[in-house]
């Protein structure tokens, strides 16, 4: 990204970010994320939590899975990392870390997302986080994650 | 499956082409693919009123936002039966991730089940002008949305997640990584259409070179090329009046994603359960063993592939391939080694999509590896994409 140093007197305007788009199958989800909330897709069938919702149960393979979002604690461990310096995206300024990790209530569910406490955090298997979010646009919230010891 | 693999050394490749692969090309793909198709088949003792198949994989594998033309960036069979004048009973793409071993499968199917007599198999692979991976992207929809807005997108970060996931586990180092890099690429640089003929890579140049997604560097992923490989396969009836020493194909086995995750989260955990099916259904296809196999070929599309399948294939022991490599033991230039990368793999050639691995294979089974070639050689394996996306080939030629 090009940044015009000289504009005197005024920073650079923060970076854009990439807006989640929601549909049909993910708006509860964006909806709880909008008030901090995470939560996870619940089969009506079976019962059981998943992300991302399909357009079937990845457990009991209904095609009806009347799909409800349900909070979770918003408890996580760190599986894996990495410190992304050259993104694909537009709208992230490396050096950023994105954190790979298992919801403690939900252990079979992964998510990538940042981390929050940034680049230089110190990690490894098993580094307790809480979810945390980042607000991008009005009424439009992130998921993300930050040290527990920090939070 | 049956218990027995019924096209077992029932098919043979007989004959092949590789364009040069190059950085930018000067001619459209569509070219090089007409004419690296003709050269396959005349390196069989083919005509081309005698091809009655065409199989392929068309996938432009970019992830920015490129349009698939065919002929331009992409050649589908029919859009090569059409263009060399050929009449073909069966030409078919296969659709999805795994493009190689997808592909060839079609094709040994196609020949023992008697839909075709003698099958071109191409893959073409065009690298789009501008950024490969570099997505514009400011709205996030469909599949995107559980994965852009936080900033994990492209296939680098995957690996690179999976990747520290073994180093973490298992202790490996980035010295071991640049052992695996600077082997592919010595191979890579003794072979005329590489694009890295003459140039390779020292450990030390690797390890001088920035991270860009920790642990990973450049180096750690194949380079985007444009070249085109053909393959000549028939039956092994047929495959005995021909010019080339047949190299049957023994058996196959391809792995399948399980878990549901957003799009491009391959766990390191869910590409070697993946990898415990297709080991078992590859040695029960082939009839042989890891201990059977004299060339096995890693796949490397990014270098940490080659840990997953020499631990997939039991070619060493859950979480050791690092200290492996690490001891020469995959030095294409020693005796007693594993040489899996002989062939230079993805990260010595170009981005091959899995063709470097069949090819190696197909050369050094055939005697026709020139003055790479390999001495008392019986039986070889090419590794294809992750065990839970791609699979694996056992080849042989000197069918029981």
């Amino acid at each position: 990204m090009e940044i015009d140093q000289h504009a005197a007197g005024t920073a650079a305007p923060p970076p854009v970010r990439i807006i989640p788009i929601p549909d049909a199958t993910s708006a509860g989800y964006w909806e709880a994320a909008a008030n901090h909330v995470l939560t996870v897709a619940r089969c009506a069938v079976c019962g059981q939590t998943t992300l991302p919702p399909d357009m079937s149960c990845p457990h009991c393979h209904t095609t009806e899975p009347g799909f409800t979002f349900v909070p979770v604690e918003g408890k996580a461990r760190v599986r894996t990392w990495t410190v992304i310096r050259r993104p694909f995206l537009q709208g992230f300024t490396p050096p950023f870390m994105l954190v790979d990790v298992e919801l403690n209530d939900h252990p079979h569910i992964r998510m990538v997302a940042g981390l929050l406490d940034g680049a230089e955090a110190k990690l490894e298997i098993g580094t307790p986080v809480v979810v945390a979010f980042e607000d991008i646009a009005p009424k439009i919230s992130v998921p993300a994650f930050r040290l527990e010891k920090s939070a | 499956m049956s218990r027995v693999f019924k096209a077992r050394n029932q098919v043979a490749l007989v004959g092949y082409a590789h364009s040069p692969a190059v950085r930018r090309a000067t001619r459209p793909l569509g070219v090089t693919a007409i004419e690296t198709a003709k050269a396959a088949i005349a390196d069989a003792g083919l005509t081309v009123g005698q091809i009655d198949g065409f199989v392929s994989a068309p996938l432009l594998p970019a992830s920015g936002e490129h349009k698939a033309q065919d002929g331009i960036s992409i050649v589908s069979s029919h859009w090569l039966a059409q263009h060399i004048g050929a009449d073909p009973a069966y030409a078919v793409g296969f659709q999805g991730i795994g493009q190689l071993i997808g592909s060839l499968t079609l094709a040994v199917n196609a020949i023992a089940s008697g839909a075709a007599d003698y099958i071109l198999f191409h893959r073409a692979l065009h690298n789009p002008a501008g950024s490969y991976n570099d997505n514009p992207m400011t709205e996030a929809r469909g599949a995107d949305q559980w994965v852009a807005p936080q900033g994990f997108y492209g296939s680098m970060p995957t690996i690179a997640l999976a990747y520290n996931e073994y180093c973490q586990r298992y202790g490996a180092t980035r010295e071991a990584l640049a052992v695996v890099v600077s082997e592919a690429r010595k191979n890579g640089a003794r072979i005329p259409w590489s694009a890295w003929y003459g140039k390779p890579l020292s450990v030390e140049q690797y390890l001088a070179e920035p991270t860009l997604f920790d642990p990973l560097c450049r180096y750690d992923a194949d380079m985007p090329v444009e070249g085109v490989a053909c393959f000549v396969l028939t039956s092994a009836e047929r495959a005995k009046d021909l010019k080339n020493k047949p190299v049957y194909i023994a058996g196959y086995a391809i792995g399948y994603p399980r878990e549901n995750r957003p799009m491009l989260h391959w766990t390191l955990d869910d590409m070697m359960e993946a990898g415990k099916g297709v080991a078992a259904r590859l040695w029960r296809s082939s009839g042989l063993g890891v201990a059977d196999i004299d060339l096995p070929q890693a796949y490397d599309g990014f270098s940490p592939f080659v840990y997953i399948w020499m631990e997939t294939l039991g070619l060493c022991k859950l979480g050791e391939a690092h200290e492996l490599v690490l001891s020469g033991g995959i030095d294409s230039d020693k005796p007693r080694t594993i040489p899996v990368l002989s062939g230079g793999g993805a990260i010595g050639n170009g981005r091959m999509h899995g063709v470097p691995q069949m090819l190696e294979n197909y050369l050094q089974l055939s005697g026709r590896a020139g003055e790479r070639q390999r001495a008392d050689l019986t039986t070889g394996l090419s590794c294809h994409s992750t065990p839970s996306l791609g699979g694996a080939v056992v080849y042989t030629n000197d069918p029981v």
